[in-house]
């Protein structure tokens, strides 16, 4: 389990981040989303103990990360944004010194690494130098290493960054893997990745936490979204619209066809408003080709929580 | 710690850092060697030593460098600073590293007692003294090193002020007779590292400068963890 209380981190005058509080509890992954600059790295760096907080506490299982490290570290892997690796050792090596430094028993080192390696698609790679590596598998050496000690919660710094298209699959199949009975904590800025992976959703914009909320409840509770495509000119049919009873707004989209408009309909929160839009066009005799519940994509979401300050 | 001096003492012979400090440091012992002791047919071993410190004090930078601002550098910090392992173990990892180093090659310097016992008289004692005098010099210079590379971001900055820091305690004592304020006057007497060596020189066992020594280098290691520790509170804006 992860815990962010009350974090601020100050360099003088400039914020890196601002009251910071979050939790992320065992078992689930969080997304942590946030423009380049945001201080998604800061805040992964102070949870880690790799920085101090300016005030406020970062617990891993309830431990402080600088008041108690060895502790709190025990049962940590951590990606960072750049993959710290040794250029001078290879592969193997790099990954047996990890494990050790992580308390992994000397006589179980070598079974564990290949299991590590197996995981993260190096084994064909365990010989090479480090510097040897390209990027994709710089950066699977990297995770590896977060891996070895078998830790509980793992922290990865944007860990797709600079894969090609398959490697991103993989990794993010791995993550799912991972997730099951971990806590995850990731950075991203790649917001399908975060819906595709997360259970959970921290936005951070400007060093404060913006948004939090579980996927899949990105919609404003108080109010449905249809969108409808009838078969009427677009002049006969929005002033009709606009005055059915409970309808908040409605915003006309663009279609290649004249005859026929799609439209966004805003209702106030009720039970099943396609009822009410269904009787209008049916009194109107007007066909309805197309009929869907909005749900507010991550992306509006997103949108919405950096422009707030703007 | 075994896992840090293991990874970063191999490290040192990995790259070439390990065979330049090696290789640069005998040489030149050898070119010292030849013009103090075989050309003048001197069995002289003291006065031998006396003339390696200041190798010692321009090659141990060189050692110290890497282990703390290369790992800053390429960010390889953030898995030793995020690994189960407390600060100061880490820090004294490392520093036995390079101490191993420097005491490897210590130990191939014997090459010069080997030639002189061939020639002439090794008396065991003064080569004990001599040997251990000048031991805990070059791992005093080291563990200054240390603590000075701290400050630096980059290991050519680290290097450069690990070896002003050598050089100016090593001639603190030549300062000391100049400056005509006493109590900086003892200061510098206090700190001269040259003065703590001088009776090794002479082949006298002295308990304070052991003493000496060895605080001086608990005194830098342990600062030196204070410095990164603080330096979490102070550092690491967008990276």
């Amino acid at each position: 389990m992860i815990e962010i209380q009350n974090v601020t981190k100050r360099y003088g005058s400039v914020y890196a981040l601002r009251d910071v509080s979050l939790t992320v509890e065992k078992g689930t992954v969080l997304g942590l989303l946030g423009q380049n600059g945001a201080g998604k790295t800061t805040l992964l760096n102070i949870l880690t103990g790799y920085l101090a907080p300016t005030s406020g506490r970062a617990l891993l299982d309830g431990h402080d990360s600088l008041l108690e490290p060895e502790e709190a570290k025990r049962h940590l892997g951590y990606l960072p944004e750049q993959p710290p690796l040794y250029d001078e050792m290879t592969v193997q090596e790099y990954l047996a010194f990890a494990a050790e430094l992580k308390g992994v028993k000397k006589s179980s080192i070598p079974a564990h690494i290949d299991e590590v390696m197996e995981l993260c698609g190096l084994g064909a790679m365990r010989g090479r130098l480090l510097s040897h590596l390209s990027k994709g598998y710089r950066q699977r050496a990297g995770f590896a290493q977060a891996l070895c000690g078998d830790p509980d919660i793992l922290v990865l710094d944007e860990p797709t960054v600079g894969l090609d298209p398959k490697q991103i699959t993989e990794i993010r199949g791995l993550i799912r893997t991972l997730g099951k009975g971990r806590t995850i904590l990731f950075s991203s800025h790649i917001l399908s990745e975060v819906q595709q992976l997360c259970d959970h959703v921290v936005i951070l914009h400007e060093g404060a936490v913006k948004t939090a909320m579980a996927l899949g409840e990105e919609n404003d509770p108080d109010e449905i979204t249809l969108q409808a495509t009838v078969a009427a000119a677009e002049k006969s049919i929005v002033s009709r619209l606009r005055q059915l009873d409970g309808v908040r707004r409605v915003t006309v989209l663009p279609t290649a066809h004249s005859d026929q408009t799609m439209a966004q309909i805003t209702f106030y929160k009720q039970p099943e408003p396609e009822r009410r839009l269904f009787s209008l066009l049916s009194s109107l005799s007007i066909p309805l080709l197309e009929l869907s519940r909005v749900q507010d994509s991550l992306e509006q979401v997103f949108l919405k929580a950096i422009s707030d300050t703007m | 710690m075994g896992t840090i001096f293991k990874r970063d003492f191999l490290a040192y012979f990995r790259t070439p850092v390990g065979y330049a400090f090696m290789g640069v440091f005998l040489t030149l012992a050898g070119l010292i060697f030849y013009l103090s002791n075989l050309q003048s047919l001197s069995g002289d071993l003291l006065s031998f030593l006396a003339q390696l410190t200041s190798l010692c004090m321009l090659l141990c930078p060189l050692l110290t460098m890497r282990l703390l601002c290369e790992e800053r550098q390429k960010r390889t910090d953030q898995l030793t600073l995020t690994a189960p392992v407390s600060l100061f173990k880490t820090v004294l990892g490392k520093y036995l590293a390079a101490a191993a180093v420097v005491l490897m090659t210590v130990a191939f310097a014997n090459v010069f007692t080997l030639i002189i016992a061939l020639y002439g008289t090794v008396y065991p004692g003064e080569w004990f003294v001599g040997f251990l005098g000048f031991t805990l010099q070059s791992l005093s210079f080291l563990a200054l090193d240390l603590f000075v590379s701290c400050f630096a971001k980059n290991q050519m900055t680290g290097a450069v002020a690990g070896f002003g820091a050598n050089f100016f305690l090593w001639m603190a004592d030549l300062l000391a007779g100049k400056v005509g304020v006493p109590w900086l006057e003892k200061a510098l007497n206090f700190v001269s590292l040259y003065d703590r060596y001088e009776p090794f020189l002479l082949g006298q066992f002295s308990y304070s400068s052991v003493l000496f020594f060895l605080t001086f280098i608990i005194v830098c290691l342990v600062a030196a963890v204070r410095v990164l520790d603080a330096r979490r509170f102070s550092e690491g804006g967008a990276a």
